[in-house]
């Protein structure tokens, strides 16, 4: 599982560098993202743009990560391919989480100026 | 005559008489890497986006519960997969020699009403068969000679 971390102002942007999220990564999705989260304060936004496919399992685990950062901090979404998009949609969690068309427009929700 | 030579790059018509069999072992990692190439079969035959990511999910949800339940507790297994594309719609048939399926029928989807739910109880799961039904047509299962067939169609143009 790649996952980075980067800081941008008070958000914390998480890339995923694998093309899926599917039930034969999920739950170490889960774990790696419990890692690279623990000591962060704030925002979370989950970079999406390199996954071209999620599956149940895959969505699963991202409810899981949500549920992992608690109350206090939110996981929002960015970058969604069609795919993507379209498992958000049918099970309706595009309700459930903050979705951006790009990550800087998730960072520019949360009044931080992108990175050039 | 010799017919015109073809050359790697050459892309196959669209559509028309294509058909692939595979069998796949039943981990959750053959599946994704079956899946990845045949969407990289079906890519090449230009049929459109939304279709193939269509096929994909239903694919990867039924497999997988062929992997999770179908072979749960077993030490080895395999699935068999025959997609074709005949008309205007791509036609699988999926079939294992696992578990039969809960009362022998489909299983109904589980709906969720996430308005009315706090974050803790999100589900986490149970998304497969909503999926499954919403995106096929003509879904059906039979138990055959201690083997699960699920056949299904996903329409191009739907």
């Amino acid at each position: 599982m790649e996952m980075s971390l980067q800081p941008q102002g008070a958000v914390s942007v998480l890339r995923v560098s694998n093309d899926r999220i599917d039930a034969a990564i999920a739950i170490q999705f889960k774990d790696r993202f419990r890692d690279i989260t623990a000591d962060v304060a704030g925002p979370v936004v989950l970079d999406l743009e390199r996954v071209t496919f999620l599956d149940s399992s895959g969505l699963g685990a991202v409810v899981a990560a949500r549920k992992l950062l608690g109350p206090d901090r939110v996981l929002e979404l960015a970058a969604l391919s069609p795919a993507v998009e379209k498992v958000m949609q049918l099970t309706r969690m595009n309700t459930v989480f903050p979705i951006h068309d790009t990550v800087a427009d998730a960072l520019t929700a949360h009044g931080v100026a992108p990175a050039a | 005559m010799t017919p015109e030579p073809v050359t790697q790059g050459d892309l196959p018509p669209p559509i028309l008489g294509w058909s692939q069999s595979a069998i796949i072992g039943a981990t959750s990692a053959e599946v994704s890497r079956a899946l990845t190439g045949l969407r990289g079969n079906l890519i090449r035959l230009g049929l459109p986006e939304d279709a193939l990511i269509r096929l994909e999910l239903v694919l990867a949800e039924i497999m997988n519960n062929i992997v999770e339940h179908a072979y749960a507790g077993a030490d080895s297994g395999d699935m068999t997969l025959e997609a074709s594309v005949h008309g205007r719609a791509i036609w699988c048939h999926l079939r294992d020699r696992g578990r039969a399926m809960p009362g022998g029928k489909l299983p109904c989807p589980r709906r969720y009403d996430l308005d009315a739910m706090r974050m803790d109880d999100l589900p986490e799961g149970g998304f497969g068969w909503g999926l499954i039904h919403d995106l096929t047509q003509g879904l059906s299962y039979r138990r055959v000679a201690e083997e699960n067939h699920v056949r299904f169609r996903i329409d191009l143009d739907s």
